[in-house]
């Protein structure tokens, strides 16, 4: 393979990977510290997505609305976590994973009430082509790598650096010990929770510009974020990151070689690496309350 | 005899009931709900007596379909080896697939399976174009034979024959229900180690329950395949995965009758609501989520206690009580 080919198929699969990583941590910590499985993060990928088209159209300027969709997605995170997740929280694995499913129907359901089932166009904010090694790669996709590595580093330093982002690594060990020092366990939740939004609403953001925004987009990336969340390791961030950079690599290179490839390959390799381990590639042993 | 008459009641009145339904609703309809509540049976069974979730029941309904498909297309005519043979290769996919997906934990087996769905899906649409004719389809309404006494290739006497398989997979349901396997599929849901003390094995148990749920999925695709007169890779498309376990939630998860009852209530909602306000979607989400948040019983476990009440003030206690738990 050429170099000319390579290089943008590598900045492709970076930034498609880039997108997953973003949804794939709030599962990710949804799962790790509530014990739920949130199928409706992929409802506030929609609404973020959505809410930038609005709100690019309304200003003109596709940075702010990545910024409202963002907002929106968290704060539609909040209210169905108090109405519904609320509820749920002590049941068990399976009834999460249900529940929350209907609340992605039902929410593409309103999706399609206010905005119509016609897909929408976003205008890529940055038009400007970079030149890597005699190859032109357009530097919206850099910025989108760019803006998942910060996440990275911020919920890492959130984690590590922060009071509440210890509480939650707490929580993910045990989640009983950490009430017992008199910790808000319910609030923890809660801001678990929008922060997995309103990152589900950043990835909609940005993803907005690259794709046709559509009522049941969350629908067609709910298998491949998934498969991120399980190769890496439900639970795991760093196993999310290593996991959205190998199944992104994998959709790009995969269509570079044979072009049905790119929508297979990924779920042979989730299914091979699940064969081999389990728990998936960072996952701790059975994870179980 | 009386036990006879005791076991197969609830299986006729429900029946029956089905069959009088016919008279009053659409053919298409009814056909739909028959093929949709044998879907349905096999999903029920794994999430209500074996506790496995999957949303890649497509996976399993297309190979049923495809082999019926393949067979009417370029092998024979006659629509009766066709659904054979879709059985067939529905049980050699769950044959295959069987051990591996079995000892996974629960959560990561309905991914899985949701995998193996698309892959099937990509498998049928692209990579195997050249046999399966891609996204238009294999198309054999018309290379069906007409057969003698039944002509299942007509929609009147398909219901018939549709409705006297599903009789046989409710009796047969029924049946695992009181045999010790079922009791098994149940403990191993329950309480996997008690179980591994008496001396069963989890795993053997769980494929078993494996393969029969999904050889019963593989036979409503090959249904389908019948009926339809085509195959195309819309039936193994992951959009439609979620369906037969809403539809399994929706009827009571587990119980006998749930299927039935949910298939019935989820074609004929979808049915009205796409014609009042064409935005199903929403009315089938919001529903699901108050389903579950009202206890998660669904319809016919909601009801059943109560005819149960019902009947018992005019039966004898001991029999109500016997039916009672044989339908459990």
């Amino acid at each position: 393979m050429d170099i000319q080919l390579l290089i943008p198929g590598v900045i492709f699969g970076l930034s498609i990977g880039s997108i997953f990583f973003l949804m794939a941590i709030g599962l990710s910590l949804c799962f790790g510290l509530m014990r739920i499985i949130s199928l409706d993060q992929l409802l506030y990928y929609s609404i973020g997505a959505y809410i930038t088209y609005s709100l690019t159209l309304a200003t003109g300027d596709v940075w702010l609305g990545i910024l409202g969709g963002c907002g929106v997605a968290g704060v539609a995170a909040l209210g169905v976590e108090r109405l519904i997740f609320r509820r749920i929280y002590e049941r068990e694995l399976t009834f999460s994973m249900i529940t929350s499913f209907g609340i992605l129907i039902g929410g593409v359901g309103v999706i399609k009430y206010f905005w119509g089932v016609v897909p929408r166009p976003v205008p890529i904010p940055m038009m400007i082509q970079l030149d890597i090694a005699g190859t032109e790669v357009p530097v919206y996709r850099l910025i989108v790598i760019a803006i998942a590595g910060l996440v990275y580093g911020g919920i890492w330093l959130f984690l590590n650096r922060t009071i509440i982002g210890k509480a939650i690594r707490a929580g993910i060990e045990n989640v009983e010990h950490v009430e017992g020092l008199g910790i808000n366990v319910a609030r923890l939740f809660t801001i678990t929770f929008v922060i997995a939004g309103a990152l589900s609403g950043l990835a909609g953001g940005l993803h907005a510009p690259l794709i046709m925004v559509e009522p049941s987009m969350g629908l067609e990336v709910l298998a491949f974020v998934f498969m991120v969340v399980i190769i890496g390791g439900l639970g795991s961030i760093k196993g999310t990151l290593v996991s959205a950079f190998i199944v992104g690599q994998v959709i790009s290179l995969g269509s570079l070689i044979y072009a049905p490839l790119a929508q297979m390959a990924p779920f042979a390799i989730m299914l091979l690496i699940l064969l081999i381990k389990p728990t998936g590639l960072y996952g701790s042993a059975l994870l179980k309350r | 005899m009386m036990n006879a008459i005791r076991w197969w009641w609830g299986l006729l009145l429900a029946f029956s009931l089905l069959a009088a339904s016919r008279a009053f609703l659409p053919l298409p309809f009814v056909n739909e709900v028959v093929i949709f509540s044998i879907y349905t049976m096999g999903c029920s069974f794994l999430l209500g007596r074996v506790g496995f979730i999957s949303f890649g029941q497509p996976a399993y309904l297309a190979a049923g379909a495809y082999g019926t498909a393949f067979y009417l297309f370029y092998f024979g005519t006659d629509p009766y080896v066709g659904i054979l043979v879709g059985i067939l290769s529905g049980l050699a996919v769950s044959g295959i697939v069987g051990p591996l997906f079995v000892r996974l934990r629960s959560d990561y087996f309905a991914l899985v399976n949701l995998a193996l769905a698309v892959i099937f899906y990509y498998l049928m649409q692209k990579v195997l174009a050249d046999i399966t004719k891609g996204d238009n389809g294999l198309w054999f309404l018309t290379r069906m034979s007409s057969t003698p006494v039944l002509d299942i290739s007509t929609p009147s006497h398909f219901f018939v024959f549709a409705f006297l398989v599903a009789l046989a997979v409710w009796a047969f349901y029924k049946y695992l229900d009181d045999s010790i396997f079922g009791a098994c599929c149940l403990a191993t849901k329950i309480n996997e180690d008690k179980l591994e003390f008496l001396g069963y094995s989890n795993y053997r148990v769980r494929l078993l329950a494996f393969i029969i749920a999904n050889t019963t999925t593989a036979l409503a695709g090959a249904l389908y395949a019948v009926y339809l007169g085509f195959v195309s890779p819309e039936i193994t498309s992951p959009h439609r995965a979620p369906d037969p376990v809403v539809v399994t939630i929706l009827g009571g998860t587990g119980t006998l009758y749930g299927p039935l009852v949910g298939a019935f209530a989820y074609t004929g909602m979808k049915d009205v609501i796409s014609k009042l306000i064409g935005n199903w979607e929403l009315f089938i989400g919001f529903l699901l989520v108050f389903i579950m948040l009202a206890g998660e019983k669904g319809i016919w476990g909601t009801l059943q206690p109560r005819l149960e009440k019902l009947f018992s003030g005019r039966k004898d206690r001991t029999a109500a009580g016997d039916g009672a738990e044989a339908r459990r």
